[in-house]
């Protein structure tokens, strides 16, 4: 009772406070755009431009005073020496004098100034503006050459047998960039401003001359305004250059600042506030290790906005990577159906797809064509050696999961020295120099890259959606599960539950085990196939022998166990595998730069979840 | 009736006679000399018996081979990292390192323990991802927890502009001289001395326990006679010549030979009568009142600690060990090893241990060069003898599974039954 009494109360505590913040965040989100932002800038930018400006003054007393020096002690009559000391005591004490921090700044009247830098705000914020759509119009209008640049570096970087990644960088050349006539006439009208800028400046400081003023207005124009700036951005920059100190009320300040993460807090409060009261619900209903790779993901997702990093990229990501690794996944349903538990030998599956590729690549077929191919001398293959595998299956009723796992890793050493052998003569896939195929095959645009990704996909914003990817991914789910609606797949899955019940109602188990074997191998040469032309490489060698524990892993994390599953663990499971391994890579780069944390969290999360299944089906109770 | 003998006696160690033919055969297109391959042998088997020898106890107390022995060569590699960082160098530094692996093995023994009790019958691939999994914590431990939150002062310890420990840790620098053979520097003699020393031993035990009345007349005499005999083959130019270029750790080699003692004592035991009573059967071990939980509990734990000691052994021997990756294959190769040498996943005997080791160890010496003879290419050797590893424990969990079934449990009974019909 009491334990349930402290919840509710702690619940409501973070909901109190989840509204509070709210409250200020929403109140503040808006203060950006309005009077009070604009005046929290203006201050800041006024003291950051006052700061920037004055250690130019500085020089230009020290300049002074070194003159006057000079002069007298030329008039004193004092040799080389003389000078040189008197130079440098008058240097000294004029720095002394003057620098900046023991400027008072509040004896400085910027009425002025302020008056002058708004409309020179203005006008580079006009002029910004109109250089960065052209900019972007110039990149939008060379991308494709770009681009393709971009991807000969990479496959010859690939024929040269070094790693790349995944994601092609693309780097626009802006060398041939020319000023349009709107920005040379809106830069004339910022340079007007800036002459009211320069005596307004010279009002402050008087011994601010031209040439000074000349000399700063790089950085000048860079305080003012940049492209691309909001108050986020404008702030955090003043900031840095330690213009705090220049506002009154500090803490309103920051708080507008951080009126989003305000807000993003106050819906993570009330998530935690929910799962606090509904715990022991969402336990039930989902587990523990489903509810904390959940809530770790939505972690992640909040982290993220906190980092300022783009979550629609992020999220996009992940649905690219959940439909490629999601047929692989989905490969392990008919296994568990048919009672064969996790299919852990799917790397036969996977090599069998991946002889597929190679095929079509040695000969030569394009697209489409290629890719339908590929797919089916794959599955072939998969059909023939899964229904051997199931022979071997078949005779080792109950010791599948170990047996799977070792016949898998054998079978990927062995091909190992088949990759080295095979007579394949296309250059793409041998080094040019030395024996066997390369370790990792670059698909480009005459094979089946991205054959499905970039099959009617369209950006919302940041956010593109790979529509031939998810069709695929949908058909095979939905073939599936109209298979185990079948009279064979309902037979099939009485297998997987109750072996002995099945076989007294006169259902064949044997053959039925066949059945899910062979289905849950050719799933898996689709699966790599699939994988392969989103992720734009044909991964050989040891590279396969992992992915059956990831793929198990998955379908696990959706909620399956080592005897039931459903099409919707497949989904929620890669979703969440995918998210978490997406996000974090990021966010934890921003935690610890340069670190490989998020292959560290992948080998946890996908081998604890595998020990939890096992121990959740291992027979406790036989001891 | 001689001939059914050798034939069942063949399909019972199958895999020994095809790995003894496949070494053979390797042997003989590696084109090695006899003298270098067996120099090798002996370097690899004073470094990877002991750990096999680490397998035996679980294996008998019915829990298979212990796939998370790489815990314990995860719990020498954190001690190692620290003797070194404390300088301490030589036999005092590889005894600290010994006292510190045993309770940190001690501990993830008893964690992996409590966890493979809650999945009995698939403590294979059980422990094979919890190995996985602690690999991960190791690379949390290692790469953000030592050097960074616990700084370390050593220098090669830590690499500069990266995170966590270095990618190799080296044993023969540091303040104490390091630890690098430490205990195989001990006493290292050439191989006649080495023979004269062990076979005057089994003599001298042999005779001592004649005079005791512990053992039968006969049985001294035949190990007397057979010391004898080893002597005086050795008399012979061409087999001395064999073994001219081995240099035997002989501190090293006895340790490994106490192990054995150790493993043949506990078995005459009350825990060991345990281990082979839950062995055979747990139920009826549990109604013989029996806590077969807490046996398994101690058979995994004796296990850890004597894999992290063989880790210990095996890094002082290299010198220097892959921070991140020296434990990753030590359970594939010493599981594959003793099954090499005919132990099943239910049967182990120190015998099987140590000619599997012998036999798993002369493939990987033999294997690369003789697929660069046949087929040009190293690599083909590598790749095989991997392969060869997982095909191993392939085979003897597919022989096991299959004579389990032909035995007809009491849970396979009805299904059997009912797949006549």
């Amino acid at each position: 009772m009491t334990k349930s009494k402290f919840r509710r109360i702690l619940a409501i505590l973070l909901c109190v406070c989840a509204v509070a913040m709210a409250v200020l965040g929403g109140v503040s989100m808006p203060k950006r755009e309005s009077e009070v932002g604009t005046a929290v800038l203006n201050t800041l930018r006024i003291r950051t431009l006052l700061n920037a400006t004055g250690e130019g003054v500085v020089e230009s007393y020290v300049a002074i005073a070194k003159k006057e020096a000079t002069a007298e002690a030329k008039a004193a009559g004092g040799g080389m020496s003389a000078i040189r000391e008197a130079v440098a005591k008058a240097e000294e004490e004029t720095r002394a004098k003057y620098s900046s921090t023991s400027t008072d700044y509040s004896a400085i009247d910027t009425t002025e100034l302020e008056k002058a830098m708004d409309g020179y705000v203005a006008a580079m914020k006009a002029y910004a503006d109109s250089e960065n759509a052209a900019r972007q119009a110039y990149i939008d209008a060379h991308y494709d050459e770009a681009y393709a640049a971009a991807e000969a570096a990479r496959d010859e970087k690939v024929a040269a047998g070094q790693e790349v990644s995944d994601e092609l960088k693309v780097t626009v050349d802006m060398s041939g960039f020319e000023a349009t006539e709107e920005m040379i006439a809106l830069r004339a009208k910022a340079d007007e401003a800036y002459v009211f800028v320069g005596e307004a400046l010279k009002g402050i400081y008087p011994v601010m001359d031209d040439a000074a003023l000349a000399t700063l207005k790089g950085t000048i124009a860079d305080i003012t305004y940049q492209a691309g700036d909001d108050f986020t951005i404008q702030y955090d920059r003043y900031v840095d250059a330690g213009s705090i100190d220049a506002l009154d009320n500090k803490s309103a300040a920051f708080v507008i600042r951080y009126a989003d993460d305000l807000i993003y807090g106050a819906v993570a409060l009330i998530i935690a506030a929910l799962t606090i009261l509904f715990n022991e619900l969402l336990v039930a209903k989902l587990g523990i290790p489903r509810v904390i790779i959940g809530l770790f993901f939505i972690l992640l997702c909040f982290m993220a906005l906190l980092y300022d990093l783009s979550l629609s990229t992020l999220l996009s990501n992940t649905v690219v990577r959940m439909g490629m690794n999601s047929i692989m996944v989905l490969a392990m349903v008919p296994g568990i159906q048919c009672g064969i538990s996790l299919n852990l030998g799917l790397p036969i599956g996977l090599v069998a797809g991946l002889i597929g590729g190679l095929l079509t690549i040695e000969l030569g077929i394009p697209g489409w064509l290629g890719f339908g191919f590929a797919i089916l001398v794959g599955s072939l293959i998969a059909a023939v050696c899964g229904w051997l595998y199931a022979q071997l299956l078949n005779r080792l009723k109950g010791e599948e999961m170990s047996v799977t796992t070792y016949v898998g890793f054998s079978i990927v050493s062995l091909m190992c020295i088949a990759w080295l052998v095979l007579p394949f003569q296309s250059l793409k896939l041998r080094w040019p120099l030395g024996t066997g195929l390369r370790n990792t095959i670059g698909l480009d645009s005459t094979n089946f890259r991205h054959i499905l990704d970039d099959l009617l996909s369209f950006n919302i914003g940041g956010f593109k959606v790979p529509t031939g990817l998810l069709l695929f991914m949908l058909l095979c789910c939905l073939l599936v599960w109209l298979f185990s609606r079948s009279k064979t797949g309902v037979a099939m899955q009485a297998v997987g539950n109750n072996p002995r019940f099945a076989e007294a109602t006169g259902i064949n188990v044997d053959k039925m085990r066949v059945i899910g074997t062979v289905l849950s191998t050719v799933l898996g040469a689709v699966g790599i196939l699939v994988y392969s032309q989103s992720y734009g490489f044909m991964q050989l060698y040891t590279a396969p022998r992992q992915m059956g524990f990831i793929a198990a892993s998955a379908i696990l994390i959706g909620g399956a166990t080592t005897s039931r599953c459903k099409i919707s663990h497949v989904l929620i499971g890669t979703f969440l595998f995918q998210g978490v391994l997406t996000l974090g890579m990021p966010v934890a780069n921003v935690l610890v730069p340069g670190s490989t944390i998020s292959e560290t969290l992948r080998i946890l999360i996908s081998n604890g979840i595998i020990l939890y299944a096992l121990t959740k089906s291992g027979g406790a109770s036989r001891g | 009736m001689a001939k059914k003998d050798i034939r069942s006696i063949l399909r019972q160690n199958a895999v020994t006679v095809m790995f003894v033919v496949l070494c053979t055969l390797c042997m003989i297109f590696s084109g090695q000399t006899v003298p270098y391959v067996i120099y090798e042998l002996f370097g690899r088997l004073s470094r990877n018996s002991f750990i096999v020898l680490a397998l035996i106890i679980p294996i008998v107390a019915g829990m298979g081979i212990n796939f998370a022995i790489t815990i314990g060569a995860m719990a020498a590699q954190i001690s190692v990292l620290w003797v070194i960082e404390w300088g301490v160098g030589g036999l005092p530094g590889f005894l600290l390192a010994m006292a510190m692996t045993l309770p940190i093995a001690s501990v993830f023994g008893f964690l992996i323990g409590k966890l493979l009790n809650k999945m009995k019958g698939q403590e294979m691939i059980g422990g094979l991802i919890l190995g996985y999994f602690a690999n991960g914590l190791y690379q949390l431990l290692f790469l953000f927890i030592f050097g960074n939150l616990i700084p370390l002062k050593t220098s090669g310890l830590v690499i500069k502009g990266s995170t966590g420990v270095a990618n190799t840790i080296d044993l023969t620098g540091g303040a104490g001289g390091g630890i690098k053979y430490a205990l195989d520097g001990i006493w290292k003699t050439d191989f006649g001395t080495a023979l004269y020393v062990v076979c005057g031993a089994i003599a001298l035990i042999a005779i001592v326990s004649i005079v005791l009345k512990k053992v039968s007349a006969k049985k001294g005499a035949i190990a007397v006679g057979a010391a004898a005999v080893l002597c005086a083959l050795y008399q012979i130019p061409a087999v001395a010549a064999l073994f001219s270029m081995v240099k035997v750790p002989m501190v090293t080699f006895g340790v490994v030979g106490l192990l054995c003692l150790f493993n043949i004592a506990i078995m005459k035991t009350r825990l060991g009568q345990q281990f082979r009573a839950v062995g055979q059967n747990r139920t009826v071990a549990n109604a013989s009142g029996i806590n077969v939980d807490r046996v398994r509990l101690i058979a995994i734990v004796i296990s850890t600690v004597l894999a992290g000691w063989g880790q210990l052994m095996f890094v002082q021997n290299m010198g220097s060990f892959q921070t991140y990756g020296a434990h990753e294959q030590v359970g594939l190769y010493a599981g594959a090893a003793i099954l090499v040498g005919g132990a099943s996943i239910r049967k182990a005997t120190n015998g099987q241990a140590i000619l599997g080791c012998i036999l798993f160890h002369l493939l990987f010496i033999v294997a690369p060069p003789a697929a660069k003879n046949l087929f040009g290419d190293a690599a083909i050797g590598e790749y095989f003898r991997v392969f060869i590893s997982y095909g191993v424990i392939a085979a003897a969990l597919v022989m096991h599974a299959w004579s389990g079934i032909q035995k007809k449990k009491p849970e396979n009974a009805l299904r059997e039954a009912s797949a006549k019909n």
